[in-house]
């Protein structure tokens, strides 16, 4: 049996760090200063703490390049938002301030949402005819890498402020599509958004369509104009199709707002918070009300369907007996609130969360369509024909949605719903 | 509650070096403990400085009050921290990582190098999950599946977003049972299915065969506890069939590496004398050199010798390969090499989770950055190109059907000769055999010879 060469150098011996004692000590006494009390808090408290300074001790030690005790900390932190929801973000100093300015007037944009899902970057939706659309971007992508650079540590927040900037502005990006062997390297050139949120058809069968892209300030309006054409036809129409799939962007009022064109002052959502004291419930308002009887209503949702979509979808198959159909939804419907760190860096966190009017959790769960769409070969289908190209009437989700409404099923399926929670 | 720390902080560095260099290869999905001998010495209290300032730490536990007091939906607090951990580790390298204890302990039982499973090694490639490959002779090679081959799903589940530990963890299972990996492949019209019957998967990592005039051939698929002792074994079988012992070749392709140790070791088999790697980390105790140790290479210390690489040689095969280039002892054939030259260190923590951080880099005798560069071959030649009137897929289809005949050539006993069927199918084979017939050859600068 031979024998190793002889080390030059080794240590076995951890070397004696009269910091870490201090470091550790420190972090009792932060314990004990903000996790109150501490003396009493359970003992698992203190030992994470300690877990986490061991940690960096040794990555500060023993890595093999010296790291930026700053970008460690904030690394950290990113990975600690990042671990709560997509929509829970790290700020630095730099990035609250601008934060605290306020939502500012985006020249140009890539038309995407994006979240990140178990450290990766994903597309959760691709708004119609924007600028990532074109550039076929599809929703489920996971982006790999800007401008030739890796994407890593990433919060939401950040990865959405990546792909804003001036018009024209070029990003190339590398995705990974589920079924392709290759990454795709696409470009996206920024752009303003088209204006309309909104649009509407009439299919055969005397059906009406109607599409959200994305909802915004503007989204209540238009729907109310489309609605209003809705209601004007002769004979009446047997029923519509919301399609909310693919749309992950809008802001809670802008749902309530937009729900409420259906549902008068019906309850549209619960936001609840850590203790029920802050639960609250958004009813709508009742000069809103369009219809005073609202027609058969089958609302198409998928994967990409979140936030504000996800509050529309929810509140009408509660309180109108729409029928959701499609794929489960995403599940991404918080309320946010910031707050500042004592070095000017912030968190921006998740403090309440939506609830159906029926009671039934959308954060974290999403909703379960009571028809499920037709056979995933058919919606790939779909995929290929790209949705650009197709009409509504030529896909087959909306023509499944147009048989439901013609048959009467849609009532049918509705009076037995709800996929409550206490069937699931 | 600070002694105690102090305490488990032995443990780990301890234990680290125990299970330090198993991750020397790109991720390897199995390693073995190694009893790396360190002499213990102490060393002097401020070699470090201060890893974080107590203003920062302040700020991070300030938000993790925050996050107890405000988040919508409670959170453990160990939760909070792992993500924390896992934040932090992210803006390092990526063969650094985080292991929860779960993780950890799966680890552990790789690391005793006897497992039931499939055979496979495999990784994230470009976060994919992608067989790095399958190791010969177990049922996922003779299954057929393929170096490169993507795993969509596995048993019905598609790996989208899995970690690579979750992967191995499905993948195994008890001996008899059965898995269906669906694998995607170029070629492949669209995903195939593959059932595969798990198995005890022992580690060889040494093969060998023999050329009827003279020459051995040897074949490391990875570097592991038993490597260096296999290889020892077949040399000295060798010495005694070959008589002369006229040339050796030493197979290093798509060997993913394995132990730092071991690679030392194999490296000391050729060479009587001189330095084979040294490895430089920021903290001194990283800082090796490994020398051969004279009077070790009795058996074949002149015996000339062609190393064959390719892009799929890493790490602790690019150790060899590059010591044995810089030394002059062997002509380097074949393809560049991968080029991972870091090693990584397994750092338990006291909670039972683990940071798998990279610690050190490799340089060559004659301080090649292996990370950077990759090793380059004395002479260049390329694996034979696929004849341009056969399919990808059949050709495919050919090399599964002989793996499953077992015509692959270290399919074979050791001590039957390779024929000259055989070699054709191999070019980088047959260049080194015909090298080692006419040697020396002139790209050598010099003649092999033991050195002082």
């Amino acid at each position: 049996m031979k024998h190793l060469p002889v080390l030059k150098t080794s240590g076995r011996a951890r070397p004696r760090s009269p910091r870490r004692v201090g470091v550790i000590l420190l972090a009792v006494g932060l314990m004990a200063y903000f996790l109150l009390p501490a003396w009493a808090a359970p003992e698992s408290k203190y030992d994470s703490l300690r877990l986490y300074t061991e940690a960096l001790l040794e990555v500060s030690q023993k890595y093999v390049w010296p790291k930026q005790e700053e970008e460690l900390i904030y690394g950290s932190l990113r990975g600690m938002m990042n671990s709560l929801d997509p929509d829970s973000s790290f700020l630095t100093a730099k990035e609250y301030q601008e934060y605290l300015q306020g939502a500012k007037e985006i020249p140009a944009e890539a038309g995407v949402v994006l979240v990140v899902k178990k450290n990766l970057l994903t597309v959760a939706s691709v708004i119609d005819d924007g600028p990532a659309a074109r550039a076929g971007l599809e929703p489920g992508d996971h982006i790999i890498k800007l401008d030739g650079h890796m994407l890593r540590n990433l919060t939401t927040q950040e990865a959405n402020r990546r792909f804003q900037g001036a018009p024209n502005t070029k990003l190339k990006v590398q995705v990974l599509r589920n079924g392709e062997v290759k990454p795709l390297d696409l470009t996206i050139t920024l752009q303003p958004l088209s204006l309309n949120t909104v649009t509407a058809q009439h299919l055969e069968q005397n059906v009406a369509y109607i599409r959200i892209r994305y909802f915004n300030r503007e989204t209540p309006g238009e729907l109310t104009t489309a609605l209003k054409n809705i209601k004007k036809q002769q004979p009446p129409v047997k029923g519509i199709v919301l399609d909310l799939r693919n749309n992950a962007r809008g802001a809670m009022e802008d749902a309530v707002r937009s729900a409420s064109l259906l549902l008068g002052n019906q309850k549209v959502l619960l936001a609840k918070g850590r203790s029920t004291k802050t639960e609250e419930s958004y009813p709508g308002k009742d000069r809103d009300l369009i219809f005073k009887t609202v027609p058969p209503l089958v609302v198409l949702v998928d994967e990409g369907t979140a936030r504000a979509a996800e509050i529309m979808a929810g509140a009408l198959r509660d309180q109108a007996r729409a029928t959701l159909l499609g794929v489960k939804t995403l599940g991404l419907c918080g309320l946010t609130k910031a707050f500042p760190l004592e070095d000017g860096s912030a968190l921006v966190m998740t403090v309440s969360e939506c609830y159906t009017p029926k009671g039934e959790k959308i954060q974290g769960k999403g909703l379960e369509p009571q028809v499920p769409a037709k056979t995933a070969e058919e919606a790939k289908a779909k995929d290929k024909t790209s949705s650009k190209e197709m009409t509504p009437a030529q896909d087959p989700w909306v023509k499944q949605a147009v048989d439901l409404l013609t048959s009467g099923k849609s009532k049918q399926v509705a009076q037995k719903e709800p996929a409550s929670p206490g069937t699931r | 509650m600070v002694r105690k720390s102090w305490r488990w902080s032995g443990v780990a560095l301890v234990l680290g070096l125990g299970l330090g260099w198993m991750f020397a290869g790109p991720p390897a999905v199995f390693g073995q403990n190694s009893n790396l001998p360190a002499s213990p010495r102490s060393m002097p209290a401020s070699l470090f400085p201060s890893p974080v300032s107590d203003a920062k730490l302040k700020v991070f536990a300030q938000a993790l009050a925050l996050i107890e007091e405000q988040y919508a939906d409670p959170k453990p607090t160990k939760d909070l921290v792992y993500g924390a951990i896992q934040g932090a580790v992210g803006t390092l390298d990526p063969h650094s990582s985080f292991m929860t204890p779960e993780e950890f302990r799966e680890l552990q039982i790789e690391t005793k190098g006897k497992f039931s499973g499939i055979g496979i090694e495999i990784t994230l490639k470009d976060r994919i999950l992608t067989v790095v490959s399958p190791i010969e002779g177990t049922p996922a090679y003779q299954a057929g599946l393929k170096s490169g081959d993507q795993i969509v799903k596995i048993n019905g589940a598609p790996t989208k977003n899995i970690t690579l530990m979750e992967a191995v963890k499905q993948i195994r299972g008890p001996k008899g049972s059965k898995v269906t990996l669906t694998i995607n492949r170029e070629g492949f019209p669209k995903p195939r299915d593959f059932a595969i019957t798990r198995q005890i998967i022992p580690i060889r990592s040494v093969k060998a065969r023999i050329l009827n005039d003279g020459i051995g051939y040897i074949r490391l698929t990875n570097f592991q506890d038993q490597t260096d002792n296999d290889l020892q074994a077949y040399l000295k079988k060798m010495k005694q069939r070959l008589v002369p012992f006229k040339g050796l070749i030493l197979d290093l392709r798509n060997d993913p590496g394995g132990l730092l140790e071991q690679a030392v070791r194999v490296s000391d088999e050729f060479l009587s004398t001189g330095l084979i790697v040294y490895t430089e980390g920021r903290n001194r105790s990283q800082n090796m050199r490994f020398y051969a140790r004279a009077g070790q290479e009795g058996k074949v210390a002149n015996v000339p010798m062609v190393v064959l690489i390719n892009e799929g040689s890493a790490s602790a095969s690019e150790i060899v390969a590059g010591a044995l280039k810089d030394q002059k002892r062997a002509l380097v054939m074949g393809t560049k090499s991968f080029g991972k030259g870091s090693v990584q260190t397994i750092i338990p923590l006291e909670d039972g989770s683990a940071l798998r951080l990279t610690t050190a880099q490799y340089f060559t005798p004659s301080g090649v950055n292996i990370n950077e560069k990759g090793i380059q071959p004395d002479v260049v030649v390329e694996e034979k190109k696929p004849p341009a009137d056969k399919s990808l897929q059949k050709l495919r289809d050919e090399i599964i059907t002989r793996h499953i005949r077992r015509e692959g050539i270290t399919d074979k006993p050791w001590n039957q000769p390779i024929t000259p069927a055989e070699l054709e199918k191999d070019l980088q084979l047959q260049r080194a055999v015909e090298v080692l017939r006419h040697w020396p050859p002139k790209n050598l600068a010099q003649r092999p010879a033991p050195q002082k």
